[in-house]
């Protein structure tokens, strides 16, 4: 197995862990766990394209990756700023008690 | 290549951790393994730069605020997450390891080959910033926009109103 292909595969491993721990879950909280999971999966296959494919002087791996990081904390600070707003309101973080708009 | 192979398997055991702990605050702690075993392997590859702000920005910043959300959040009924697992685990499986099939299948279709480069890249960080703030300046000022709003709109929500109506011990 090429180090490319290692990367590839730990990357795809943790994106299935990742989108595991969303679907499992039930604390709005680790939901997000999950998803900084998979970000990083994506993140771990644009450095591995980055250092073991053809030289790019545009650095367009690790820029992506810094743009993706930036994005990835905005996202943790809106969503947990929403999930502390739901808590004061239900006092709970179990998505399944969170069903005021089913039908 | 031996870094590597260290580093995978760790990575993914802090991961399963993060994923399958069933107090919040371990799985938590878990992530924030994860994460800087992800910065380690950044260094490892040679992105120096990436690894550092991965530090900075995912374990300072990302992973504490998300074990500081639990420790605000906390109810003590850990014990029913765990009774109602195996439900939620069967479905969740037959969703994600069809995901890991087809991602697997396509990095085993991938022709990855010999490296184009045997040594280690440097990331250099000169030209870094000069891409950084020429060809993708517009993107930096849409990432400056983007944290202001975002500044602005999570302590517009996360702040006291007092009107909750459903939290009469208030807090």
């Amino acid at each position: 197995m090429t180090p490319l292909a290692t990367l590839l595969t730990l990357s795809s491993v943790l994106f299935a862990l990742g989108l595991l721990a969303v679907l499992t879950r039930r604390n709005a909280i680790l939901v997000l766990v999950g998803i900084e999971l998979m970000l990083n999966a994506a993140n771990i296959n644009f450095i591995a394209f980055w250092r073991y494919g053809p030289p790019d002087p545009q650095l367009t791996g690790p820029m992506f990756v810094m743009f993706a990081i930036a994005i990835a904390a905005a996202e943790a600070a809106v969503g947990l700023a929403i999930i502390l707003m739901v808590f004061r309101h239900t006092r709970s973080t179990d998505l399944n008690k969170l069903d005021s708009l089913h039908g | 290549m031996t870094p590597l192979l260290i580093l995978a398997p760790l990575i993914l055991l802090a991961a399963l951790g993060a994923v399958w702990m069933a107090r919040p605050v371990h799985a938590a702690l878990m992530l924030a393994l994860s994460l800087a075993l992800v910065a380690v392997l950044y260094l490892a590859l040679g992105a120096d730069f990436i690894g550092l702000v991965q530090f900075a920005v995912y374990v300072g910043a990302v992973a504490v605020l998300i074990v500081f959300s639990l420790l605000i959040t906390r109810r003590g009924d850990e014990a029913e997450e765990i009774q109602r697992r195996p439900k939620s685990l069967v479905t969740g499986l037959i969703c994600s390891l069809p995901v890991l099939a087809v991602l697997l299948y396509v990095v085993s279709q991938t022709q990855t080959g010999k490296p184009e480069r045997e040594t280690l890249p440097q990331l250099p960080l000169k030209e870094l910033g000069i891409t950084l703030f020429t060809t993708h300046a517009p993107a930096v000022l849409g990432i400056a926009v983007l944290l202001t709003a975002v500044m602005i709109g999570a302590a517009l929500f996360a702040r006291e109103t007092g009107k909750t109506p459903q939290n009469p011990d208030g807090k």
